[in-house]
C-alpha cells in the first residue's frame, strides 16, 4: 500500500466514528458545496438563534440578496452583497409590500411623491437593506427621508434590521 | 525502513482510536434509544433553576452564527456581547460584530433598539415583565433574543418542549470551566448545553443546530463570563435620546 493510501485509511478509520457521534452522514460528499456562488440568500430565513420549542419558531422574514460569481467568490461580506443587490430584494418583498400598504397610504405627502414618480422606481412599500448611491436626506414634517433620484425612502426596523422603505 | 515502522505504530494508535470512538458511540446509541436521560434533565432542570433563582446578573458571551449561502456553502458570522439582567423587569444587551452593532434596552415600560453607527433608535411600548417582554418582542416586532430562552424562569419547560431524546455525552471543559455537555434532540432542532460543574451550575455554552434548513446551520453562544453580583447605575436600563439621534419605527409583524 502506498504512503497515501495509508496516511488515508488513518484519516477515515479516525473521522469515520465521530461522524457518526455527531449525526453526520459520511456518505455525504463535501464537494458538492464546492460550486461557484452566483446568487446568495443572506439571513434568509435566519439561522434561529433561540432553542424554543419548534411551535414558539418564527419564519424570519426574508432578505434575498444577489451578487455575481466574481464578488461571491472574491469573498465579498454578506454586507456587501446586500448592498449589491437592492433590485432583486425588491421582488422578493412583494408579500410585505402589502403589509405596508396601509401605512403608505397614510400620508398625503406620501401620495404626492408616489405621483411623481420617476419611471422604473421601485414599487411602493417595498423594503431594501441598503440604499442606492446618490440619495440625500430630507426632513419633512420632522420625519427624514433619504431622497434617492426622486425615490423617497424611510428607514425603520425590520426586526433587528435596519431597513429602507420604498414611499 | 523507517517509514514502515512509523505506519505501523500510526495503524496501532489508529485502531485504539477507533475502539475507543465505537465504544463511546455505541453507549451514546444506547442512550439515544432511551428517549431522554434522566440525568441529562436533572442537570439541565438544576441549571435552569439556578439562572431562575438570579435576580441580576451579566453574562459575556461570544456568538457564531451560520448562514448558508444558495448553494449549500456556509458562512459565519463573529460577533460579541453582554446581556445585564435584573429580574423580573429589566434587560440591556449590547452587541458587535461583522453583521451587528447594536443596543437593545428594556427598562419595564418600552424597549428601545438602538444602532450607534447609525446613530438610530426604535423606541415601543412593551410589556411588563421579562418573559412578557421578551414574548412580545419575538411575536410582534421579529425580534429574537440570542439564546433567549434561557432567560425566562420557566426556561426548562421551553427547552425541552418537543425534545425527544436526550443525553449526557459526558464531561468537557469551556472557557476552563468543567462543564458536563448535554445533547437533545427535537423534530427540527438539535441542540447542545454546556453546564458548570458544582455549586453554581450555569450554562457556559449553548449550541443550536437547525435541521430543517439546508445544511443545517448552527447557532453558538459561549458565555466567556458571568457575573451574579453585577453593579448596575441608573443608567444600565434607560435608553435616554441624546441631541442627534434619529428616532424611526419598527414595521409590524
Amino acid at each position: 500500500m502506498t504512503r497515501t493510501g495509508k496516511s488515508k485509511a488513518f484519516v477515515v478509520t479516525i473521522a469515520l466514528p465521530l461522524l457518526y457521534l455527531a449525526g453526520v452522514s459520511p456518505d455525504a460528499p463535501a464537494s458538492l458545496t464546492l460550486v461557484p456562488e452566483a446568487r446568495a440568500v443572506v439571513g434568509a430565513p435566519l439561522t434561529p438563534v433561540s432553542a424554543a420549542g419548534v411551535a414558539r419558531r418564527t419564519t424570519r422574514r426574508v432578505v434575498v440578496a444577489e451578487s455575481s460569481a466574481t464578488q461571491a467568490s472574491a469573498a465579498t461580506t454578506a454586507t456587501a452583497q446586500q448592498q449589491a443587490a437592492t433590485a432583486q430584494q425588491q421582488s422578493a418583498t412583494a408579500q410585505q409590500q402589502s403589509a405596508t400598504a396601509q401605512q403608505q397610504s397614510a400620508t398625503a405627502q406620501q401620495q404626492q411623491a408616489a405621483a411623481s414618480r420617476p419611471p422604473g422606481a421601485p414599487a411602493v412599500g417595498a423594503v431594501v437593506s441598503a440604499l442606492p448611491a446618490g440619495c440625500k436626506p430630507e426632513t419633512r414634517n420632522g420625519v427624514e427621508f433619504q431622497n434617492c433620484g426622486g425615490v423617497y425612502y424611510r428607514a425603520a426596523f425590520q426586526g433587528n434590521n435596519l431597513v429602507y422603505v420604498v414611499q | 525502513m523507517k517509514s514502515t515502522v512509523d505506519w505501523r505504530l500510526l495503524a496501532a494508535v489508529s485502531q485504539c482510536f477507533a475502539i475507543a470512538a465505537l465504544t463511546t458511540l455505541s453507549l451514546a446509541a444506547q442512550a439515544q434509544s432511551a428517549g431522554i436521560a434522566p440525568e441529562a434533565k436533572q442537570i439541565l432542570k438544576a441549571s435552569t433553576d439556578f439562572l431562575a433563582s438570579q435576580q441580576r446578573f451579566t453574562a459575556d458571551t461570544r456568538n457564531t452564527l451560520e448562514i448558508v449561502l444558495k448553494s449549500g456553502q456556509k458562512i459565519e458570522f463573529n460577533s460579541t456581547g453582554r446581556q445585564s439582567i435584573q429580574r423580573p423587569n429589566k434587560l440591556r444587551a449590547e452587541r458587535t460584530g461583522d453583521l451587528v452593532d447594536q443596543v437593545f434596552v428594556y427598562d419595564g415600560q418600552s424597549l428601545t433598539l438602538f444602532n450607534p453607527q447609525q446613530n438610530i433608535f426604535a423606541q415601543v411600548a412593551a410589556p411588563g415583565t421579562l418573559e412578557d417582554m421578551l414574548d412580545f418582542a419575538r411575536t410582534k416586532l421579529d425580534i429574537v433574543a440570542p439564546a433567549g430562552d434561557l432567560i425566562y424562569k420557566n426556561a426548562y419547560d421551553i427547552l425541552m418542549d418537543g425534545v425527544t431524546e436526550g443525553i449526557v455525552v459526558g464531561k468537557a471543559v469551556i472557557e476552563g470551566v468543567l462543564c458536563d455537555h448535554l445533547a437533545f434532540r427535537a423534530p427540527e432542532l438539535d441542540w447542545q448545553i454546556w453546564i458548570q460543574q458544582g455549586a453554581q451550575p450555569l450554562p457556559r455554552k449553548i449550541v443550536i443546530t437547525t435541521l430543517d434548513l439546508p445544511n443545517a446551520p448552527q447557532f453558538g453562544i459561549t458565555v466567556t463570563q458571568w457575573n451574579l453580583q453585577p453593579a448596575f447605575d441608573a443608567q444600565t436600563f434607560k435608553f435616554t435620546p441624546q441631541a442627534g439621534m434619529k428616532q424611526i419605527d419598527f414595521l409590524p409583524l
